[in-house]
């Protein structure tokens, strides 16, 4: 520790000593073209995340039928590059919550949440994660994931169709931005 | 050499739902799993204490939503012994054959979830959930939904099956005749589903019987027991319907069982369209003040497609005071232990998927 702080006071008498009283500027031409990428890229990054956007695969209840119906053929999911559900959150960008959260569940998917990469997406799928659904009553049950988790997107319907789930991510691409491939 | 403790779950893409396994492991060997069920547990059976009998079916149908149409069908017909209520005979038909197209979309979805759990064998998922959703537009035709019917009322159906329902069923089942050769055809000579399936997860007949695991898991391990063959219910006396089971025990047998159903299930929806009488299969409209129970307690069993589901019904004179359900799935869940004993790590899953469980119906 103490040779640590002798090399850095040395480090700095140094850079003073050649230094001098000369006057540092920015480096102007860097700074400029790093504005430059940066208004170039932002919408090719934004066109990149908007256009890829790979759901955890992770299924609650009844609704993750409807998830698994959604990448079968009859409504092919990779036609709009939801590509392959990813089955750790760690590559995956889109939570879509399917079915009803218990309490002894609140624990596991916060934990899922937090491993997600930023940016991350949360939709909740069909009436239990969104409101409770039927078991609004029920003694074990939170009346919709949103009093978890920030939810960008609500998909409604006891399960909701597969084309609901389509409308619902096309919905978080407009609210992400960037250009939208019809 | 010490063993070697694994978790498993909640979250993980092949156990069908949120189950949590906890694996020993001596090497790669399973020496013993512990399966932690209840992340779906929301009180079903509480809930419906406090609603009245035909406010229900809506909540029994998400037991099991692989195959909503049987737990509906299950509840109602408790239902009705408690209340005294008759099933006319075109009703009858016409529930058989919903049920069995239900079993027919059940087991589609099992084919199409076990070739995805034996490490990605994508083209069985993909051909078993394109063929389900045919059957699904079949049943969507004839209720007006496409995943939780509520189609049940007391005595017989909400609505009549639309006239052309037999034309559009039978060419269905035609093409699906010719569709499960092919299914076999595909997974039967691929080695990597041969050897994680024959041999794998042996369930002896007595361990069977022990452990009271139902339906096809039961049927694989060489005891004919099936539901509608031997407590016949609706039409299933009238139809030539045989059950069908094999004496391995293995996960081989348990395809085997669940192929051999689907073809059962085509064959007996065409002789009940043929043999279907006339009239109307319409069910009371439903009334939440409806005939009081005559008897106190009902208990009805119907083999689901995950095997023998039962409801225990206690009723008070407007609604259930207690309704106990007893879940194949929970109860094959518990032979998994004495599955899984002594197989490798790899082929855990694919005996896990052969069970073919729902964990809604296991948590209630």
């Amino acid at each position: 520790m103490a040779d640590n702080e002798n090399a850095r006071k040395e480090l700095e008498r140094l850079l003073a000593a050649s230094v001098g009283d000369r006057e540092i500027k920015p480096n102007v031409m860097f700074a400029k073209l790093s504005e430059l990428t940066k208004a170039f890229a932002k919408p090719m990054v934004d066109w990149a995340r908007v256009n890829s956007l790979w759901p955890l695969q992770f299924g609650l209840a009844c609704c993750a039928i409807e998830l698994m119906s959604f990448g079968s053929p009859r409504v092919d999911a990779e036609r709009k590059g939801y590509l392959l559900f990813r089955a750790t959150p760690r590559q995956a960008d889109v939570m879509i919550v399917a079915g009803w959260v218990t309490k002894s569940m609140i624990p596991e998917i916060k934990r899922m949440y937090e491993q997600m990469a930023e940016p991350k997406y949360v939709v909740a799928f069909g009436e239990c994660a969104t409101c409770g659904g039927p078991w609004w009553e029920s003694y074990n049950i939170i009346r919709g994931i949103d009093q978890v988790l920030p939810v960008d997107v609500y998909a409604v319907g006891c399960p909701p169709r597969p084309e609901d789930l389509y409308l619902a991510l096309m919905k978080l691409q407009k609210r992400i931005g960037g250009k939208i491939e019809d | 050499m010490p063993l070697t403790r694994i978790n498993i779950g909640p979250v993980h893409p092949s156990t069908h739902g949120v189950c949590r396994l906890v694996v020993d492991l001596d090497g790669d060997t399973v020496v013993k799993v512990e399966p932690h069920c209840g992340f779906l547990h929301r009180g079903v059976e509480k809930l419906v204490e406090n609603r009245m009998f035909m406010q229900c079916p809506p909540y029994m149908e998400k037991l099991d939503y692989v195959a909503p149409m049987s737990v509906d069908e299950l509840y109602v017909s408790t239902v009705e012994k408690a209340l005294g209520v008759e099933v006319k005979e075109p009703a009858a038909y016409a529930r058989l054959i919903l049920l069995e197209l239900q079993r027919l979309a059940s087991h589609l979805f099992w084919f199409g979830a076990t070739c995805n759990d034996l490490g990605q064998m994508f083209t069985g998922f993909m051909w078993g959930f394109r063929d389900r959703d045919i059957v699904l537009k079949l049943l969507e035709e004839a209720t007006g939904q496409r995943m939780f019917y509520v189609n049940m009322r007391l005595g017989g159906l909400v609505r009549e099956l639309p006239p052309d329902f037999a034309e559009h069923a039978l060419s269905t089942m035609e093409y699906l005749e010719k569709r499960i050769p092919a299914y076999r055809n595909l997974v039967e000579k691929n080695p990597i589903f041969n050897e994680r399936m024959k041999g794998v997860g042996k369930l002896s007949r007595s361990d069977a019987i022990d452990l009271g695991v139902a339906g096809p898991v039961l049927r694989a391990s060489g005891v004919p027991y099936d539901v509608r063959k031997d407590v016949p219910y609706y039409a299933y006396s009238a139809l030539n319907f045989r059950a069908k089971s094999a004496s391995e025990g293995d996960n081989f047998a348990r395809y085997m069982v669940r192929m051999m159903e689907m073809q059962e299930s085509i064959r007996l929806v065409k002789e009940a369209l043929r043999k279907m009488p006339e009239g109307s299969a319409m069910g009371m409209p439903i009334k939440l003040i409806i005939p009081k129970a005559k008897n106190r307690i009902a208990m009805v069993s119907r083999e689901n497609p995950r095997g023998e589901e039962m409801m225990y019904l206690v009723a008070d004179p407007e609604k259930a005071y207690r309704l106990s359900i007893r879940a194949p799935t929970f109860i094959n869940l518990a032979a998994l232990n004495r599955m899984a004993e002594g197989c490798r790590m790899a082929d855990l899953f694919a005996i896990f998927s052969t069970l073919d469980l729902v964990m809604a119906d296991v948590d209630r």
